[in-house]
């Protein structure tokens, strides 16, 4: 029995967290909401420097070869510090489906560049009205040619490639879907405001565009299973990096609860105060737990994956909201301002809620996988 | 990461596991055996039963060798709550004795005392209370008011105790006494190895929410203790205290494993209940309350894994026992009140009327607001956390 992370992967983790705190922590995404990219380009360039981007990748192709468990304290780091960008969908959801399912060709193009830090990923998933459910997949790919709309795309303005999750062939079902390769730059990038700033969204537009199959990752029409794979590695992923933001959460408003005073002493004393973080500690421990255990359980093909994955996913995103909330609350007045860190994560928490795939959707997957 | 057990612990299971099916009563593992609670009988089945884990081996696992334990190892207890749990076996009606006052007695007693003492507490001769709460000290265990006074050669003992667990079933009593006066609480402490059959001692039964006796009242005038019942040093009885409840070395395991058992057990009684012909796991409403109860109690074996790794690399139990026992009470009593809630209106049919047999939900659910109280309320396991994990200020008075 050793329910731990290893030294090793400790050890990388704190090479990532001064890393960040170099970069002062969060100051990466605020100057990213204010439009300024030049500064996460740099702070991927570091991390890249760092290893943080080859670390799964196969060593054909310049990387370490290493699981999802190792990728585990960079997420928590990269989580804490609210970093933007699209390190977590191209490390976890891309690299995966093209470790698994990409052509050769596909790999050779692909990974080397990834593993270097010189290419990103982004995912078009959700349409107009849609839900995240095979029959809401209606943008077109049939006869070679991509038509359609899609929104809510994260970050597709930085993003070197997109994979398209398209219908191949008419219908509601899971068959008939293909996930498909497309260079950022052939569609019409169309800037979406969202609550969360710090991740950018954009509504892709398709005209006509023409490709070929080399640019379908796995087979035509049976992309629905390929996508549900690699949201696996994803879900894992996204919780990790979660549990770094709850992390960080609960260290700021103890800090706070210790500095704070009000009727002549530190406001962490009182009960209701105290006891209010407690409760946000519990919540963070249990999601690390859940967490880690989620991403073990995707290394190693248990049995209980499916399940262990998804409650990692909706446990997170849920105590997310719930903590950061909270943090608001605790640090009063100045929670509520834009100076403080407590907007970014309440707005960051909403954004993950329902990413690539609803909380709804999770528990019912998570039910049918216990075979209820 | 790794989530196995040993060759050597899984053999360590195989034995106990064959010991259990050879040695439990007859009809035990199917249900039949028949078992009326609050009874002399049920009391002596419970002395025979501890007697038979002593003839076995198997009382006291993690004591050392040379006082009847096994010298078993942290996996082997963790093993041993498992197949205890799995089981459902007969209580430990030693378990103050086996778990709390004999390892305080190998850790400061005298060689005199061990000797008096700990063989009885194996075989169940002697059952042991604890006598901590008082009337003016539930949380607040330093503030105890009962007197211990220095007559010639004797103690004479007086006050009142509360909550006393096994208490009408007891030979001894692990005794918190006040001694002296200091200007700080915890100093002024004495605790005493009494005997529960003397004339100063009344019990008096307390009849619990659920219906059953499990505690006591007990009465203390002029009760008598010696110098050799004394524990530690007079007047340095909170040291004594900090001991004892350090020897909890695998924590909450038993519930939480039992926690881990009671969910399932959940699950297909949601499955096999039905209203209108069809099955209560068909229901929105009860998949979502039974996922989120799974993520829990998924997550509390998983932060108990967690800190008991912990354990295992430092040698000993940290603070983070608060946070499981904490999680594990809170979590323990929201899975048992959906019990009843997703039995709609039949979960309200108790005792011999219940739809699951012996008013299986109905009691636990009863019985599940103690463990939120006993052992230090949430509140208490919160002030811990906050002040040792946490590093938040001390409460004002403290």
């Amino acid at each position: 029995m050793d329910f731990s992370l290893s030294e090793e992967q400790e050890m990388f983790r704190n090479y990532v967290r001064k890393y960040l705190n170099d970069l002062e922590q969060t100051k990466i995404a605020r100057n990213y909401l204010e439009g300024n990219d030049v500064a996460l380009k740099s702070a991927m360039d570091g991390l890249a420097e760092l290893g943080c981007m080859s670390l799964n990748i196969e060593e054909q192709y310049g990387g370490m070869a290493l699981a999802a468990l190792d990728l585990v304290p960079i997420y928590e780091e990269i989580g804490a510090v609210l970093l933007p960008g699209l390190l977590l969908e191209t490390l976890s959801l891309v690299v995966p489906l093209l470790q698994k399912y990409g052509t050769k060709e596909q790999q050779e193009k692909h990974l080397p560049k990834i593993a270097a830090g010189q290419e990103t990923w982004t995912i078009a998933w959700l349409e107009s009205n849609s839900s995240y459910r095979p029959a809401g997949v209606q943008f077109n790919a049939e006869n070679g040619l991509l038509n359609g709309k899609k929104i809510l795309v994260p970050d597709a303005a930085i993003a070197d490639y997109t994979l398209v999750v398209a219908r191949t062939t008419a219908g509601r079902e899971i068959a008939g879907i293909t996930l498909i390769i497309v260079p950022t730059s052939e569609l019409s990038v169309q800037p979406q405001l969202n609550i969360d700033a710090t991740r950018k969204s954009a509504a892709l537009v398709a005209t006509a565009i023409p490709y070929d199959t080399t640019q379908i990752l796995g087979t035509m029409d049976t992309g629905w299973g390929i996508l549900q794979e690699g949201l696996l590695a994803f879900n894992a992923a996204l919780s990790s990096t979660i549990v770094g933001s709850l992390d960080k959460l609960v260290a700021m408003v103890t800090e706070y609860a210790n500095i704070r005073e009000q009727f002549g002493q530190p406001i962490g004393r009182f009960q209701a105060i105290k006891h209010r973080i407690v409760d946000m500690k519990m919540e963070l421990e249990t999601a690390r737990s859940l967490s880690h255990y989620a991403n073990w359980a995707y290394d190693t093909h248990a049995p209980d994956r499916v399940e262990a994955i998804a409650s990692a996913r909706i446990y997170a995103t849920e105590a997310f909201n719930k903590l950061a909330d909270h943090s608001v609350q605790i640090h009063g007045g100045i929670g509520f301002t834009e100076e403080l860190d407590c907007h970014l994560f309440v707005k960051r928490a909403r954004f993950y809620e329902n990413y690539l795939g609803s909380t709804e959707q999770y528990y019912e997957q998570a039910a049918t996988a216990l075979g209820w | 990461m790794d989530f196995a057990f040993s060759a050597k612990e899984e053999a360590f299971r195989t034995e106990l596991r064959t010991w259990l099916e050879n040695n439990l009563p007859q009809g035990w593992l199917d249900g039949t055996f028949p078992l009326v609670k609050d009874t002399k009988d049920y009391e002596l089945f419970l002395r025979q039963w501890q007697n038979q884990l002593y003839e076995g081996g198997w009382a006291a696992i993690a004591w050392p060798k040379k006082y009847g334990g096994r010298d078993a190892t942290l996996m082997e207890e963790i093993v041993y709550h498992q197949e205890m749990v799995r089981v459902n076996a007969p209580a430990l009606v030693n378990y103050v004795g086996i778990h709390m006052v004999g390892p305080t007695l190998i850790h400061i007693g005298t060689e005199e005392q061990r000797a008096r003492y700990l063989k009885k507490i194996l075989t169940g001769e002697e059952v042991w209370c604890q006598g901590y709460s008082e009337p003016n000290a539930g949380s607040d265990v330093a503030a105890i008011q009962t007197a211990a006074v220095k007559d010639g050669e004797q103690w004479v003992i007086n006050g009142q105790k509360v909550w006393t667990s096994f208490g009408h079933m007891a030979d001894k009593c692990f005794l918190v006494t006040r001694t002296a006066k200091f200007e700080k609480k915890h100093k002024g402490i004495t605790c005493f190895l009494a005997d529960m059959h003397q004339e100063g001692v009344e019990v008096v039964p307390i009849i619990s929410m659920d219906g059953h006796h499990d505690f006591n009242e007990v009465y203390l005038n002029d009760a008598k203790a010696t110098d050799a019942e004394i524990i530690g040093e007079v007047d340095e009885g909170w040291r004594v205290i900090i001991a004892l409840l350090m020897h909890e070395r695998t924590g909450i395991g038993a519930q939480v494993f039992t926690l881990e058992q009671q969910f399932n057990e959940l699950v297909d009684l949601a499955r096999q209940a039905t209203e209108d012909g069809e099955s209560l796991l068909t229901k929105q409403a009860v998949r979502k309350s039974l996922m989120d109860l799974y993520m829990k109690t998924r997550g509390s074996l998983l932060n108990y894994y967690r800190n008991l790794t912990k354990s295992l690399k430092t040698g000993q139990p940290g603070a983070e026992g608060s946070m499981d026992k904490l999680l594990v009470s809170e979590l323990t009593k929201q899975l048992l009140a959906q019990s009843i809630s997703i039995q709609g209106h039949q979960g309200l049919l108790w005792k011999d009327d219940a739809v699951v047999g012996k008013s299986y939900w109905q009691d636990n659910y009863l019985y599940s607001f103690g463990q939120t109280i006993g052992g230090g309320t949430s509140e208490i396991q919160k002030n811990t956390i906050a002040e040792r994990i946490l590093g938040l200020p001390k409460d004002m008075g403290r």
